[in-house]
């Protein structure tokens, strides 16, 4: 089964979703009827404090978790009714992931790790793919390491190498769940300025979650979560900026 | 216990102290899935070390009542052959109780870390863990006990009603019966603090999780040492037991000691050994990325893949000793019966109720072995759930995640059952000689290879080995991948 790429100017798609974990007098609205758009070729930020909702909103757009209401969108596919095999397809030819821990599969090496989501649809790496994919890793100088495991590479280079993979397939959207929470603040600024350069230079739609106010300032757009609730859509917006907006939101609760 | 209402500042210190007594206060709460294979091990090797207590016992007292030889030296002759089978069952209990926590510890090293992190010494924490694997051999070993001599209680006057056994004096609570109790408890002490040596190693560092763990870890120089030790001092051991053997019914207490000890040097150097195996099988499981995926773990992750594959090799080891041991017997026996027919028939009864007994008291051993085996693989595919959860997102669908552990254990059941068979070519071998070569006669002869019963070894270890990943490979695949990627 292969699924279609989309063409509409949304890349993903969220519908008036609500998400409640447990039930009766100790249930927790983690999100409460959110809709949205991720646009295409745009690096979006989402923000908000611990417990807003964000790693939740998240993880229903990535087809990660089913929501308790509403309709979630990946392009034109609705995600929502897909069965596991489906859902699983859809994640390994149309979205790349970053997370903040645990990235890479121990056992294979940094080059085993980036082409892994091919070997797995069993797609044979064509020369275009593969130079687009040396190109990437030249330009992130890890041409030299790539036959290194994870363990033998820096917090820095585990992140590149996971963001090389997640390019690699060229994706419809590129999930990034805090890639930036394990890294010092220089090596946490090389991968911030790799993700909206792949952004401005390849088109690369991308969605990351972030508390940080300086890693969503090298957003395109940022949505800030509160109470699983959005409460601002703003544009690209200085650090000082958001951690203004940011304050005043844990002042206004 | 003061009257007065605590001082309430006092209370978390008094609290804390208490834990600190207590060790591994935070261990001691391991889940009850961490010790099942434990526990019933324990049970398994108590019941069996009762029944071979009460069995020689009840043995000697029916033998005594119908001739004029003195109980005494029956049962001591009983009694020797009854602990060789002991010991071995008790051996096996060790290693599979010392493998099942250094699998659990393997999976708790973040837990470890913050224990370490908080201020735990790690002697402290192994003691913690010792103890409480001296706690659950305790249970472990008093229920197995209890029910065999209740059984006993029933059954002996139930045989001599049925004129199974003679009339006479049984005593089925043999004050010896607390020996293999003991034992039993000891060895679960001994082999939980030999299990969680890993414990030493955690740094606190490890809490914070940041850094990707090294699952290539080498053997520590001393470890080297020690492994070469046991295996050059049990093989000569094994060696003097043989040559002993030659003159002497003695030499096969010798040729235990050293089977054992080498034993142990194999598996001590299993973490090394094994992943040499597996570059052997993995090539079979083709070149698909399942396949290569799988190949890859077993290799890269040698302590995971050795401890996993020690249950399946001291099992396909235990069982083709046996079979070795056993036909190699039959083999010289046959010898014998040809050159003085007149005993042959006799010979025949002998040998067939021999085999059957010895048979009985091998497969208990090998039960216990197949415990660990499946335990082991379970605990091993429930620690993985990050690594699993990983793959998930990725884009590994179910099927695949559950072909890739079926292949993995395939893989690993495969090195280990040939590596198992050859070493029980081996030991049975060296076992038949020191044991028989006295009484028969016959110098050094060649071991008799049951090629039928060996094939069929391979067959169940394959097949228990795929059964025993099916469950834990459904439950890995069961619930979000997000789950399974945070879960710790």
């Amino acid at each position: 089964m292969t699924t279609a790429p989309t063409q509409t100017a949304r890349a993903a798609r969220l519908d008036s979703v609500s998400k409640t974990f447990g039930t009766g007098a100790g249930s927790v609205i983690a999100l409460d009827a959110v809709s949205l758009d991720i646009e295409r070729g745009r690096f979006t930020a989402i923000m908000g404090p611990s417990g807003s909702g964000k790693s939740t909103l998240m993880h229903i757009l990535a087809g990660l978790d089913t929501p308790t209401a509403g309709r979630v969108w990946l392009g034109d596919t609705e995600i929502g009714t897909l069965d596991d095999v489906a859902l699983t397809l859809v994640r390994r030819e149309r979205m790349g992931f970053v997370f903040q821990s645990f990235n890479l599969v121990p056992t294979l090496t940094a080059w085993e790790n980036i082409v892994l989501p091919f070997e797995l649809g069993g797609r044979r790496i064509s020369a275009a793919d593969r130079e687009w994919i040396e190109g990437l890793c030249a330009s992130l100088g890890l041409a030299e390491r790539l036959e290194h495991r994870p363990h033998q590479l820096s917090g820095g280079q585990q992140q590149r190498v996971a963001i090389i993979r997640a390019l690699a397939t060229r994706p419809d959207v590129i999930f990034a769940d805090e890639p930036t929470g394990a890294l010092d603040s220089r090596t946490s600024r090389e991968v911030l300025a790799l993700l909206a350069d792949a952004c401005a230079r390849f088109g690369q739609t991308i969605a990351m979650v972030t508390h940080d106010p300086v890693a969503a300032s090298y957003a395109d757009r940022i949505l800030v979560l509160a109470d699983g609730s959005i409460r601002h859509d703003i544009g690209r917006t200085s650090a000082a900026e958001v951690s203004a907006l940011m304050l005043s939101l844990e002042a206004a609760a | 216990m003061s009257v007065q209402a605590p001082d309430v500042r006092e209370r978390p210190v008094r609290a804390a102290r208490a834990g600190g007594r207590r060790g591994g206060a935070g261990l001691a709460r391991m889940r009850l899935r961490d010790y099942r294979a434990s526990l019933i091990v324990a049970a398994l090797s108590g019941a069996f070390g009762a029944a071979l207590v009460i069995g020689t016992g009840v043995m000697a007292d029916a033998i005594t009542a119908n001739s004029l030889s003195s109980k005494d030296s029956v049962k001591i002759t009983v009694l020797v052959v009854a602990s060789v089978f002991f010991a071995i069952a008790v051996y096996v209990s060790a290693v599979v109780t010392a493998n099942t926590v250094a699998t659990v510890i393997a999976g708790r090293i973040r837990e470890i870390a913050l224990y370490r992190l908080i201020g735990a010494a790690s002697s402290r924490l192994r003691l913690g863990i010792a103890r409480e694997g001296l706690v659950v051999a305790a249970i472990g070993a008093l229920l197995g006990t209890a029910v065999v001599f209740v059984a006993g209680l029933v059954i002996v006057p139930a045989l001599v009603a049925g004129g199974v056994l003679p009339e006479a004096t049984y005593t089925v609570a043999d004050p010896l019966l607390i020996a293999p109790t003991a034992v039993t408890i000891a060895m679960g002490f001994l082999s939980s603090w030999a299990g969680s040596q890993r414990v030493g190693q955690v740094t606190p560092i490890q809490a914070l999780g940041v850094a990707a763990a090294d699952p290539t870890r080498r053997m520590s120089g001393a470890r080297r040492v020690f492994a070469a030790l046991f295996l050059v001092s049990g093989l000569v051991a094994l060696a003097g037991g043989v040559v002993l053997g030659l003159t002497s019914p003695l030499g096969v207490l010798v040729g235990l000691v050293g089977g054992i000890v080498s034993f142990t040097g194999v598996v001590m150097v299993s973490p090394v050994l094994m992943p040499a195996l597996l570059r052997l099988t993995g090539g079979l499981l083709g070149r698909g990325p399942v396949g290569r995926i799988a190949a890859a773990n077993a290799v890269r992750y040698p302590e995971r893949s050795a401890r996993s594959m020690v249950g399946v090799v001291i099992g396909v080891t235990l069982v083709t000793m046996f079979a070795v041991a056993s036909s190699t017997y039959v083999q010289m026996m046959l010898g014998i019966g040809d050159e003085h027919p007149e005993y042959a028939a006799e010979m025949d009864q002998v040998l067939t109720m021999t085999l059957a007994i010895f048979s009985g008291l091998f497969g208990f051993s090998a039960l216990i072995a197949a415990v660990g085996l499946v335990n082991n693989l379970a605990l091993g595919v429930i620690q993985r759930g990050p690594e699993l959860g990983l793959l998930r997102t990725l884009g590994f669908t179910t099927r695949q995640i559950r072909r890739m552990i079926v292949a993995e254990s395939l893989q690993m059941t495969l090195a280990s059952t040939v590596f198992g068979v050859l070493l029980g070519i081996f030991y049975g071998w060296a076992g038949a000689q020191a044991t028989l070569g006295a009484q028969l006669g016959q110098g050094l002869v060649v071991p008799t290879i049951p090629w039928a019963v060996i094939g069929t070894i391979l067959g169940l270890a394959l097949a228990v080995g795929v059964l025993a990943s099916l469950a834990p490979s459904r439950h890995a695949t069961r619930g979000s991948a997000v789950a399974a990627l945070s879960a710790d």
